[in-house]
Formats: structure tokens, sequence, C-alpha cells
């Protein structure tokens, strides 16, 4: 059936776009944008590629692709919050930089066999109709994906650190008031939003695609930092948000496997065009949902 | 040339001015010697020798067709630059220049396909068709911005994706040469409609174009009503709507004007370099100029400097790898690593470290 | 205000023409008779359009560089990778001509429009385009090359053919470019030839490398059934990985892959290039490079020659029977062509008449999918 093609796609490719979005929504609701997400993802993919590759064990890569995309993150937090660089500016040069620098490094790495993440089907879920095929026919990164949505919706809402980091956002100032540095707050929250760029990027190469190509994230990352807006920087809709956007990608070749006649370019543009109308649609909502210090961000960055 | 143009400027105190401007040059030269020095050691973890990467890439700057080359490359970019500088005065960041770019090139392209026996009439109509164009596109975002207040620098990104696709569209099926053998491209534009060369050199006549179109920015900011109600709105909207200034416009406009400005970029492209609409015509001119709008501050005359220079790496880039046998993308580290050192430590924000960390 | 504008671009505007008489041009001097393009070259320039390591088109076009340069011990070969089909191109080849190159390979189908403005601006370099055609009669110091690549793609669609239980063979292609089209058709026509109720399913990717948008290419494809899979793409492992997962058949491009499909692997087409390169370099710096084959559309096929794309080596599953189906056709081809009519179009129409044999131009324009292809092409 088509639309269960469509949907199980949705899930295959927008895992790792989810983990980069989930990343995004950790270092935005602590009042940080980076749009350095695609060069986060980048250089987990290769890391991720390479560490499978030379220790044989794709979980450890996918720890050295968070590793990765933590480091690359770091420099965008020391940037924005200990120089005050802008954020926008140092978030486009970080993509600059991961793909010069995967591109430098990773070259040993195309076209090398590396041990990657199968598909494992879940015992008895897997054999529900439609919804077996669609959630529990995927490789392990995936089902880790379904995790970590609600685990940070969670950890946001009830414990400590999701209130210090939400208040890092909101009202740094009231932080300060309390002893807390939301410098310090804030610049962990970039570097493990890094961190879960870095497992999507990996999960791109060791678990979907099985392979390292330099640029192979090709845009996902801008994707992640459009969806969290969508999303209104809640992890739950970014889930849903990372799914649509991996269906629309996963619409073309379901269609043209069918033998359908459709337009390519029309197709290839109708994710990004679907995110636009979202977002002119949910624009005003989402806005008021934005954290205080984001807006702040957002509203008069450039200006300095 | 540039005594001309001071004049112009208001004299400052001169030792304040010169302390100033000795301590900007000091960061600077910080700067770009720690990026080297960072990519230095990133070269020799690869096994290459980096004086003599760095030596050949420096001499290799210095020839006159590198120079040329240097002119063609950073012409598209002052322009794209300025389309981030005028909106960015309002407090828009303007990431679209990528997808502006494009349009302009193809709406020139649309009517200069259409219109090019006619020659120079056409070259003119192709320069306002893509402006037109660029105009558009930024106005989608614009419009975003100011009826639901979706932010522009995420709808200006995601409209560059869609604009390749536009474009994609168009050179492979309506206006793909039927003479070009297959490939994906239209076909070529008359050589009467595209930009003359300037005297016997490679360099064409957009460069003086986007100079000029950057002079006229830099004049526009500083001294008219306009450009200070653009500086006004964007050092505080709230003050500024409540003065009576008529925010929404002033938004809009410069938005649009920064559009047309990259817009006229892709003009550039086409009627000066390419010739013809095909896939690799931006060649990520638009995030290019977006850091060199930042280099500088949002300066215009200073984005001028911050263009060339990013032109100037890209150009001197080539010798990596045809000198030095290194990969083409360790251009982009350097690039990198240049834009770091200067956003963090040449920025005026330096004062603010304890704040900051507090 | 308005003073100081006109002034100020006046005054751009002479400093800007001011650079005449200062600007040096690189362009031959007017009236003196050039060299042979490319005689007595010390040095030899590629240009590629992808990573140079990217195990495809790419890496095969730089491993025929390295065999010139062994050829050639006396001689500097220049290579740049990641070059765009656009004007940087003709930077690049212009930096690598300052640089003392007198022969340039330009590797990538969209290089051509560069090729032939460098090649208009130095009479004395050759300059050698591989795989796009020259419309009219080539200047006397460039040309075009290539291999049918379609042909050994016509063969190993004879090897998907015979495998394929379901009937449904897949094909994942980036851009409708008459290349792809050409391997597209021939790949069908070879499994026609065998198996007439053979289809192929096409899906396109829109990009030379984008492994994600490839893996969903294989998911569906194999999801509707199809059980061979071939493409053409520049990197190819991700297809081929997700073909042999599945326990499909892969028929490979570029290269041999059939380490990464142990099992799956049937046969492929790869690229051999350094024979022909060095005989264009041999060509041009004898000084005989204006009036040969070279400085033309040169097209190599079974036909006419080594064919400089090859068959890829046979995996496990490839029977006897299969084997001397292809062994026969490639006899075919040595005088005729998969193309050789009849041939029908998707909707029917006779395309090729009975009884010709396209010449090689007339099939690299070929700009309609033959019947028995799935999926659609752009009207142009």
């Amino acid at each position: 059936m088509l639309f269960v093609d469509v949907l199980a796609g949705g899930v295959r490719g927008g895992t790792a776009i989810m983990f980069g979005a989930l990343g995004e929504t950790v270092s935005e609701r602590a009042g940080v944008v980076n749009l350095g997400t695609e060069g986060c993802m980048l250089i987990g993919a290769l890391g991720g590629y390479a560490t499978a590759a030379e220790t044989g064990s794709p979980w450890l890569g996918l720890l050295a692709g968070a590793v990765v995309g933590g480091l690359l993150a770091l420099v965008h937090a020391l940037l924005v919050i200990w120089r005050r660089a802008d954020q926008f500016a140092t978030g486009l040069t970080l993509m600059f930089l991961g793909l010069g620098l995967t591109s430098l490094y990773g070259a040993t790495y195309v076209g090398k066999a590396a041990p990657g993440f199968a598909p494992v089907n879940v015992p008895l879920l897997a054999d529900i109709p439609v919804i077996g095929e669609v959630l529990f026919r995927h490789d392990p990164v995936t089902y880790l994906s379904f995790v970590a949505a609600p685990a940070l919706w969670w950890w946001l809402r009830n414990t400590k650190g999701g209130l210090l980091l939400r208040t890092a956002g909101e009202r740094a100032d009231v932080l300060h008031v309390h002893g807390y540095r939301p410098g310090l707050i804030r610049g962990r929250a970039v570097v493990a939003g890094g961190a879960l760029a870095g497992i999507g990027g990996a999960q791109l190469s060791t678990a979907y695609a099985h392979a390292w190509f330099e640029g192979m994230t090709a845009g996902r990352g801008f994707i992640a930092v459009a969806l969290v807006i969508f999303a209104a920087w809640r992890p739950i809709w970014v889930m849903a948000g990372s799914y649509l956007f991996g269906a629309a990608l996963a619409l073309a070749p379901a269609l043209q496997a069918r033998g359908y006649a459709l337009n390519q370019f029309a197709l290839d543009a109708l994710p990004f065009v679907i995110t636009l109308v979202i977002l002119a649609v949910l624009g005003k909502r989402t806005l008021r949902a934005a954290p205080e210090e984001l807006r702040r961000v957002f509203e008069s960055a450039p200006s300095k | 040339m540039t005594t001309t143009l001071t004049p112009a400027e208001p004299v400052k105190v001169p030792s304040r001015r010169s302390a100033d401007l000795l301590d900007g040059v000091r960061r600077w030269a910080g700067a770009l010697v720690g990026a080297v020095v960072i990519f230095s050691a990133l070269l020799l973890v690869k096994g290459a020798d980096p004086i003599a990467a760095l030596g050949d890439m420096v001499a290799s700057i210095f020839t006159s067709a590198s120079i040329e080359q240097i002119a063609i490359k950073a012409t598209p970019l002052i322009l794209a630059a300025m389309a981030v500088v005028l909106p960015a005065r309002t407090g828009l960041a303007n990431v679209g220049g990528e997808g502006q770019v494009i349009i302009g090139a193809v709406c020139a392209a649309g009517v200069g396909l259409a219109f090019d026996s006619m020659g120079p009439v056409a070259l003119v109509a192709m320069l306002v068709a893509g402006a037109a164009g660029g105009a558009l596109w930024a106005g989608i975002a614009a419009a975003m911005r100011l009826t639901v207040g979706v932010n522009e620098a995420v709808t200006t990104l995601l409209l560059n994706y869609v604009a390749l696709d536009v474009m994609l569209y168009l050179i492979y099926e309506p206006w793909k040469d039927p003479n070009g053998s297959g490939q994906p491209a239209t076909r070529p534009l008359a050589v009467a409609a595209r930009l003359p060369l300037i005297g016997t050199t490679a360099v064409h006549m957009g460069l003086v174009i986007a100079l000029v179109a950057a002079v006229l920015v830099w004049l526009v900011l500083r001294g008219t009503a306009f450009g200070f109600r653009l500086g006004v709105t964007g050092g505080n909207p709230e003050a500024a709507r409540r003065a009576g200034l008529p925010v929404k416009r002033l938004l809009l406009t410069a938005m649009l004007l920064g559009g047309a400005l990259a817009g006229l970029a892709g003009v550039m492209q086409l009627a000066g370099v390419e010739f013809k609409l095909r896939p690799g015509l931006t060649a990520n001119i638009g995030y290019i100029a977006f850091l060199a709008a930042w280099l500088a501050r949002h300066k215009p005359l200073p984005a001028v400097g911050g263009a060339v220079l990013l032109a100037v790496i890209s150009i001197g880039g080539d010798s990596l790898q045809l000198d030095s046998g290194l990969p083409a993308a360790t251009v982009n580290v350097l690039m990198g690593l240049v834009l770091l050192a200067v956003l963090g430590w040449a920025s005026k924000g330096t004062g603010k470290r304890t704040d900051a960390l507090r | 205000m308005r003073k100081i504008v006109i002034f100020a671009a006046a005054a751009l505007l002479a400093t800007a023409c001011s650079a005449n008489t200062a600007g040096t041009s690189d362009a031959a001097a007017p009236g003196a008779a050039p060299a042979a393009p490319g005689k007595d070259a010390t040095s030899v320039g590629f240009i590629f359009v992808g990573p140079k390591d990217d195990y495809g088109y790419n890496q095969a076009a730089y491993q025929g560089s390295q065999v010139v340069a062994k050829a050639f011990p006396d001689l500097k070969v220049i290579t740049a990778e990641n070059v765009p089909e656009d004007d940087n191109a003709a930077r690049v080849m212009n930096s690598m001509i300052a640089k003392g190159a007198k022969i340039i390979f330009a590797t990538s189908y969209g290089h051509l429009d560069a090729a032939l403005k460098v090649a208009a601006e130095h009479p004395d370099v050759a300059v050698v385009q591989q795989g796009n055609l020259i419309t009219g009669t080539p200047p006397k110091n460039a040309g075009t090359f290539f291999g049918t690549v379609y042909e050994p793609v016509y063969l190993a669609g004879i090897a998907a053919g015979k495998a394929t239980k379901t009937g449904k063979l897949g094909y994942v292609y980036a851009f409708p470019i008459s290349q792809s089209i050409d391997n597209i058709n021939a790949f069908e026509l070879g499994a026609q030839s065998v198996n007439p109720s053979a289809k192929t399913y096409t899906v396109n990717t829109s990009s030379w490398c984008d492994p994600a948008k490839q893996a969903e290419a294989a998911a569906n494809l194999l999801k509707q059934d199809v059980d061979v899979i071939t493409q053409h793409q520049d990197c190819t492992a991700t297809v081929i990985k997700a073909t042999e997962a599945a326990g499909k058949y892969s028929v490979g491009y570029h290269a041999d892959a059939s380490s990464i499909a142990p099992k799956g692997w049937l046969t492929g087409s790869q690229w051999n290039w350094g024979p022909l390169y060095t005989d264009i370099v041999k060509t041009a710096r004898a000084g005989s490079f204006t009036g040969s084959k070279y400085n033309a559309n040169f097209r190599v096929g079974y036909k006419t020659g080594d064919n400089p794309f090859v068959q890829s080596p046979y995996g496990p599953l490839v029977d006897a029977g299969t084997k001397a189906a292809i062994d026969k056709a490639k006899a075919m081809l040595s005088t005729g062509s998969p193309f050789a009519g009849p041939i029908t179009d998707q909707g029917g129409k006779v395309r090729i008449p009975k009884g010709t044999i396209p010449d090689y131009e007339t099939i690299e324009k070929i700009d309609y999918f033959v019947s028995g292809v799935v999926g659609s092409l752009p009207k142009s």
C-alpha cells in the first residue's frame, strides 16, 4: 500500500532529521540558535562511520558521532556565549567548517566497508498490520529515537535540569538572581544539542545509507532547524514534524517505484513547500511559544 | 579613489579614531594568524607541508589572471552581501541570498532568452527583471514575517531549496536548449545581450555595477532619512513604532531592496559569466556573501572588503589542490577557520566576557 | 546628496576603466600562428566534477590520469577534484594552463562549455572533454571522447533479465540526461532480449550522490518486488548494500563492487580509461592532435575498438547459459547495436525502424524511454 510505504519511509528517513531537530530544540530552549546543526550532523556521520569501520562496532560509532557533533557545537557555544559572536553567522560558518573538515579527513572512508545497524523486527509488534510495518521494522537507532523524543519532553518538564535549561531560555536574569550561571547552562545545552545532531548524522551513515560520502546530509540539518520552529519547540511535535518531512521525502521514490509519472522537481520541492505552508499557517501561534530569550535573538539579532 | 570619498565621512576626534583603527587592525591580524596556525596544524595532521602549501597559495593570488578571477568572483558576492546589509540594518537576517540569486538569474534568463536579439536593451531589461525576481523571492519571506511572524532566517533558508527546484524544472523541461546535446541548460544568451568586458580585461562590467551599488547602499544608509529610519527600526522597533515610523513598511522595503540586490547578483552570473542558466549557477554565492556581510558587521563598505577577502580565499584555494594536491574542500576549512576567528576574536564584544559567563 | 552619488559612480567608473591599460590579457598574441595543440606538453591537467575517491565515475577518471602519469614519467599530471560544472571549471583549467599544462581533460559531462571557452582562449592547448558532444565542427584544439557506455549496460541487462524471478528490474538514476536515458534503455533492451516481459522501474534521486535518497529509492523498488537493481549514480555502495541485504541481485556501475555484494552480484560495467587517455596524450604530444580522431566527437565501442567501459566480472549466481547469451550478444555488438531497429518508445511508436543501426550520435540524442521502461521523462 502506498501510504504504508510512505509512512514507513517517513520514519526511516525522518529519524536522522529528528535527532538533529531534537538537538536544535535543546539548544533553542536554552536560548541559542544553531544553524550549524548541518555541520554537526555531517561530522557525526563521518565520525560514526569511521569509528564503526575501525572498531567494528556501530554502537561505538554512534557514540563517536555524538562526541564529534558535541565538539563542533562546543565551538559554537564558545563563540556565541563567551565571545558574544552572532548566532546566525557562527552557525553558518560551522556548516562550512564541518563540510571542509569531513571532506579533508573523510576521503579514506568513502567506499570503505563498515559494520552498520540492520533492521530488527520487534517481536509481535512487527506483525501488527500497518503499524507494524510503519514503526517496528527498523534499525535499533530508530527505536532509540522513539524513546528519545518523549524522554526529552519528560526531562524538560519534570527535572531540575530541564527547568534550569528552560529558564535560561526564558528569563536568564532570574537564574542569575538565584546564583546560577546562564552562560554555562546554555553552553551545556548547545553541546548536548550538537551531540544529538551527531547521533542523527551517525544514524544516516551507519543505519540508513550504510556509506559515508562527503556532504551526505544534503541540507537535512537546515530542515531540522526549520522543523523546531514549526514544532513550537516541543519534542513530541518535533517527532511528528520529522516524520512528516521524512514522508514528503519518501513520496517521490514510492510513487516512481510504482510507475507513476510525476514531475521530479515538484516532488523535490514538496517537503520545503510543505514546511513553509505549515509555518505560514501556524506562524503566530508558534511564535508565541518561542522561548523569550530566543525571541530576542530572532527579532533583533543582527542590529549589533 | 578613497580620497574622493573621505570628505563625506564626518571627522571625529582623530586620535580616538586612529586608536580604534589600530585596535581593530591588531585584532583582525591576531584572528587571521590564529586561523592560519590552526589550519597549519590540520595540514600537518593530514601529512602536508603547511608552509609550502600556504606559500604556493599566496603566490598564486598575485598573478594578473588571479586578480581578474578574484574581481569576477567578488562581483556577485558584493551584491549579495549588500542584500544582507540592508535588511540587517532593520534587524532582519536574510539568509536567502542563494535563492534570490537563483530567481534573479531565472527571471533575467526568461527576459533575456525572449529578447536577447535586441542587444543592450535586453540587457537592461534583464537587470530590471532580475532585480524584480530577487525582490519577489525575498518578499515572500518578508510577507511571512510581517503577517504571521515567522522568522525570516528560517523561511529564506527554506526558499533557497525551492528556488533551486524551480530553476532545475525550467532547465530540464521548458527552457532546455534543443540543440544542447541533452545538457540541462538553456541556450546561451546572444553576445550583444551579455555584460561587456572592462577594456581588455576578462572582468565584466558587473564589477562596476556592484561597486556602485555598494556605494549607493552606503550613501543611503548614512546620508538619507530613509537610511536613518531603517537604523532606528533596527535599533529598537518598539521605540520606532512609538515615534510613528511605519515599521512594517520599512522592514518590507529593506527586504525587497535586499532581494533586488541579490537578484542583480544572479544577473551578473548569468549575463557576465555563465551566459546560460545551468544547475551550478550560484555556487554558494548567497551563503558566502552572508558571511562576508557579517564579517563586516553589516557596514556596507567593509562588506565589500569582506566579499573580496572571501573571493581571495576561494580563488587562492585552487592552489591548495593544484600545487599541494590537497582535497578540494580544504579551502572550506580555511574559510571556516578564518570566519570563526574573525567572528569570535575580532568582534567588539570582547569586553562583555565576564558578563556572559556570570 | 545626489551629487555625491553621481560623483562616486563616475569615480568608480573611471578607476574601473583606467584599469584597462594596466590589465593584462592571457590570449595569445594575434597573428602569430599557435603551436600544434598539446605538442611536446610537459604537463597535463585533469578536472573531475566530484571527489577523486568516490569509488565511482570520478575515481575511475582519476585512476586513468595516474595511468597517464606512469606511462609518461617526464610528464607532470595536475589534478583537481570537485570542480563544478560552471565557469569555475574554466578558471581551474586556466590555472592549470598557467602552470604549464598543454593538454586538458575535462572529465564531466557538464564541463563542456567551460572546456570550449578555455580551448578558444588557448589555441596551443589541446582540450578534450569526456562524455558530451560538441555541436557542429569542433575547434582545431578540442574534441570529446567517450565509450559506448550503454553497450556493457546492455550486456548486464541480459544477466538481469535471466536472473529476475519477478520480471521487475530497478534503475536508480540522478537526472534525465542522455547518458542515463541511454543506459536505462539499453538495460531494458538487454533484459528484453532474453526475457520479453521484463520491465525496468526507474527512480531518480535528483543528485549524483545523496546516499539517504538512494537508500529510500532502493527500499521502495524492493518493496515493489523488484529483484535486480542497477544504477547511474556517482557513489554506488548504498544501493548495492541495500539490495544485498534484501537478498536480491545487484548489477554494478562504475566499479567492481562484488566485494560488498558477495551473494547477489551478477555483473556490471566499469571504466578502464588508462589506455584511451594515454593514447590521447601521445597523439597530442606528437603534435598531431588537429585532424586526429580525437579532434572530433570520438566514440569507441565494441564495434570500433577497445571500449573504455568494460563488463565487470561475473558473480557466483550467473550460470553458463547466461554467460553464453552475453557472449553471443557481445559478438552481435561488434557489428550491430543495442539500439538496432525496431525500437519502440513507451507509447508504442516506432522510433528507430527495423533494419536501421543508428550511429553513436543519434543514440546519444535519444530523449525517450523505450517500451518496457516504467517511468517518465520531462517533456522538453
